[in-house]
């Protein structure tokens, strides 16, 4: 069976240049329904540029997303996808209680999965404080808070362990992982190998503005050593870092 | 798509409108603007009650002076004036605030399939409900005034305030269009007072060249304002002005839609200006209108205009007056505005070689104003409503209406405006503060 069919969402040849610099080069991977997909890649590989443009917040140039075998428009997005973005702080004046419940309300989440993240993610402590006041690990869990609680079948999230201590940063890859066994797809832009080999099912290599390999770390060793002996990852046991130096 | 909280239905609109609200209520700016509306308004009243005790008897002035008074033009158009100000300097801050590219919460919102336009509207309608609240402090000029033994005439003061809140609609449009064009607050902030500028620019040409600027800048910001603040409302300049705020919003909401590709929105944002153009323009046609006013100050006597209205045939006036001359001005605004809400087949064209005229009063036909009434033409070089009605009438063969009208008598008003500077220097900060530290804390 091949990605393709097994994709729930399949984007095919997103390509987004800025002035002279080409950011997206004709990606195209799929995502799985109730997958962790791991988008890995170093800085400046084009990853907030491609779920940007997945989310609908910043225009392709090309590119096609489908659902299945239906494209999805722009306004289609916004019932299918939700994105939320790295280092944003937003809302900054109002209560992270408030902006949970805003997030319920406006979105449409589940008013009864309110409980269930605030003690997911120890966000009790931070709820009567102002967005715009949290550190930058607190303001983390307070967006992926936010993230969880709205109701979208794919939930894309840029860095979600940036930021985070190691003990916050297993606790949280526990809680996502929780979240897609419980039917959410999540797709996670991490640039941290170590982290998205503790989180992820699969993994979409981006360098350059161009996919890599997409696949399990299995898939992703093979692949890497299709590409002749030189490029291959050493024996053993599969190691994503290795892997993702050997595709790249 | 009704959202559940606490086990009640509430529409994302409505969501979205208690967001607006508390971020108004969590911006500085918002509070800010609101404390300077105190003393801003104090200045204006206190200063225009001051001048118009004095007018009245207040410290020996001649008896009789003050009974031509009106409480609109002497207490209330330098009162709301206020408003201009604020709108013009302090709420295009506020506005900008609320269309936020800075803190990332545009592309958390835009993530839903709500319309951009209804995404601004509620902006728009969180904005102007906050530029009401901010209008208390000219309320509180009118409680005082009615405190003093002042008379108040509700449908003026209704014409005045109606007018600013246009005014502010169209400040709110232009800020949140420069705000959702622009990727940074201050350059928002540059473009909407830029624009602010531009009109005093073609007030100003207007003055000098006349002509289509003059016609222009009839619908300008400061223009539209002064008319409410005569109370005169105009369906043309309240139509157009309603144009332009729609315009505005739409080029908003057009800029927030992140996904779309800039030449795209570049597309729609033209044909949107050319649609606002095009209604514009139809609006313009618009010469419905009504004098609020307690004197009538916009308009002939009842009887005059009884007179003016059994004459059909269409009237062309040629003045040759220039754009700075004082007597154009005299003849515009004493005879000529109140002649076209009463005659709508009138056109006026003023001649003149320079814009100041200084130079022109030698030449022969400099001053003349020559009337043409279905074929029939006469010349006379008075520029006072009397001597218009008269050329107009001797035209017509109609017989000049006799008697008068009941002559308004004023509200003359010989009091100081005792605890007002208390009440807007200092009780007026002092509270907003206070409200300041409860709503944010």
């Amino acid at each position: 069976m091949t990605t393709r069919e097994n994709s729930a969402l399949r984007a095919d040849g997103f390509t987004k240049t800025y002035r002279r610099v080409r950011a997206l080069d004709g990606v195209s991977f799929g995502v799985r329904p109730g997958e962790v997909l791991g988008l890995i890649g170093p800085n400046g590989a084009g990853k907030t540029t491609l779920f940007e443009c997945l989310a609908g917040v910043l225009p392709l140039d090309a590119g096609t997303l489908r659902h299945g075998d239906r494209l999805v428009s722009l306004t289609d997005r916004a019932s299918l996808i939700f994105y939320m973005p790295d280092g944003i702080a937003p809302w900054s004046a109002q209560r992270l209680r408030w902006a949970l419940d805003f997030t319920i309300g406006f979105f449409g989440g589940e008013a009864e999965g309110r409980d269930a993240v605030v003690r997911e993610l120890d966000l009790a402590p931070l709820l009567d404080a102002p967005i715009g006041t949290l550190s930058k690990g607190q303001r983390k869990r307070a967006l992926l808070g936010i993230g969880l609680l709205t109701p979208h079948p794919f939930l894309l999230v840029d860095e979600p362990f940036d930021g985070l201590d190691l003990r916050q940063t297993r606790e949280v890859a526990g809680v996502l992982r929780a979240h897609a066994s419980a039917g959410r797809t999540l797709f996670l832009s991490i640039h941290q190998i170590a982290d998205a080999e503790r989180v992820c099912d699969r993994f979409v290599l981006l360098s350059g503005g161009r996919v890599r390999g997409e696949g399990t770390l299995q898939e992703l060793k093979g692949q890497a050593s299709d590409r002749g002996p030189e490029r291959a990852a050493p024996p053993g046991p599969a190691n994503l870092e290795e892997v993702f130096l050997a595709l790249t | 798509m009704p959202r559940v909280r606490g086990g009640t239905f509430r529409p994302a609109f409505v969501w979205l409108l208690a967001k607006e609200w508390r971020e108004l209520m969590a911006s500085r700016a918002w509070w800010v603007m609101l404390a300077a509306m105190g003393p801003l308004v104090g200045v204006s009243f206190i200063s225009a009650m001051r001048t118009y005790a004095e007018v009245s008897g207040l410290g020996g002035t001649a008896a009789g002076v003050g009974e031509a008074l009106s409480p609109l033009v002497g207490i209330w158009a330098p009162t709301f004036s206020a408003c201009e100000i604020a709108a013009a300097f302090l709420l295009p801050f506020v506005a900008i605030r609320l269309v936020d590219r800075q803190s990332g919460a545009l592309k958390l919102e835009v993530q839903h399939r709500m319309s951009p336009l209804a995404r601004i509207t509620a902006k728009a309608i969180v904005l102007l409900a906050g530029w009401l609240v901010a209008m208390a402090a000219p309320l509180v000029a009118i409680l005082l005034w009615k405190l003093y033994g002042g008379v108040a005439y509700p449908p003026e003061l209704a014409t005045i305030a109606a007018g600013h809140l246009l005014n502010a609609g169209l400040t709110v449009a232009l800020a949140a269009a420069a705000a959702a064009l622009t990727d940074h607050p201050s350059t928002a902030a540059i473009a909407t007072l830029s624009v602010t500028v531009g009109t005093w620019i073609v007030n100003f040409i207007a003055a000098v060249q006349g002509g289509v600027w003059e016609r222009a800048a009839g619908y300008t910001p400061t223009a539209m304002v002064a008319e409410f603040q005569h109370g005169l409302v105009r369906a043309d300049v309240v139509l157009i002005a309603l144009a332009l705020v729609g315009g505005g919003l739409s080029v908003a909401a057009i800029w927030i839609r992140l996904g779309v590709r800039a030449s795209r929105r570049a597309f729609e944002s033209v044909a949107v200006g050319l649609v606002t153009a095009i209604v514009i323009v139809a609006c313009s046609f618009a010469r419905a209108s009504a004098d609020m006013s307690e004197n009538r100050m916009n308009s002939f006597s009842e009887r005059d205009e009884t007179a003016l209205r059994q004459i059909h045939a269409p009237l062309k006036i040629e003045a040759h007056l220039a754009a700075e001359d004082p007597r154009r001005v005299d003849l515009e605004h004493r005879a000529l505005s109140k002649l076209r809400r009463v005659m709508p087949n009138l056109s006026v064209d003023y001649v003149s070689s320079t814009s100041i005229g200084l130079f022109e009063q030698t030449s022969a036909h400099y001053g003349e104003i020559w009337y043409d009434l279905g074929g029939k033409r006469t010349m006379s070089r008075v520029t006072t409503a009397e001597g218009v009605l008269e050329a107009i009438y001797e035209l017509a063969g109609v017989r000049a209406p006799e008697g008068d009208d009941d002559v308004f008598r004023g509200h003359p008003l010989a009091v100081p405006p005792t605890g007002a500077p208390l009440i807007f220097y200092v009780s007026w900060p002092a509270l907003v503060l206070a409200a300041a530290f409860l709503v944010r804390r």
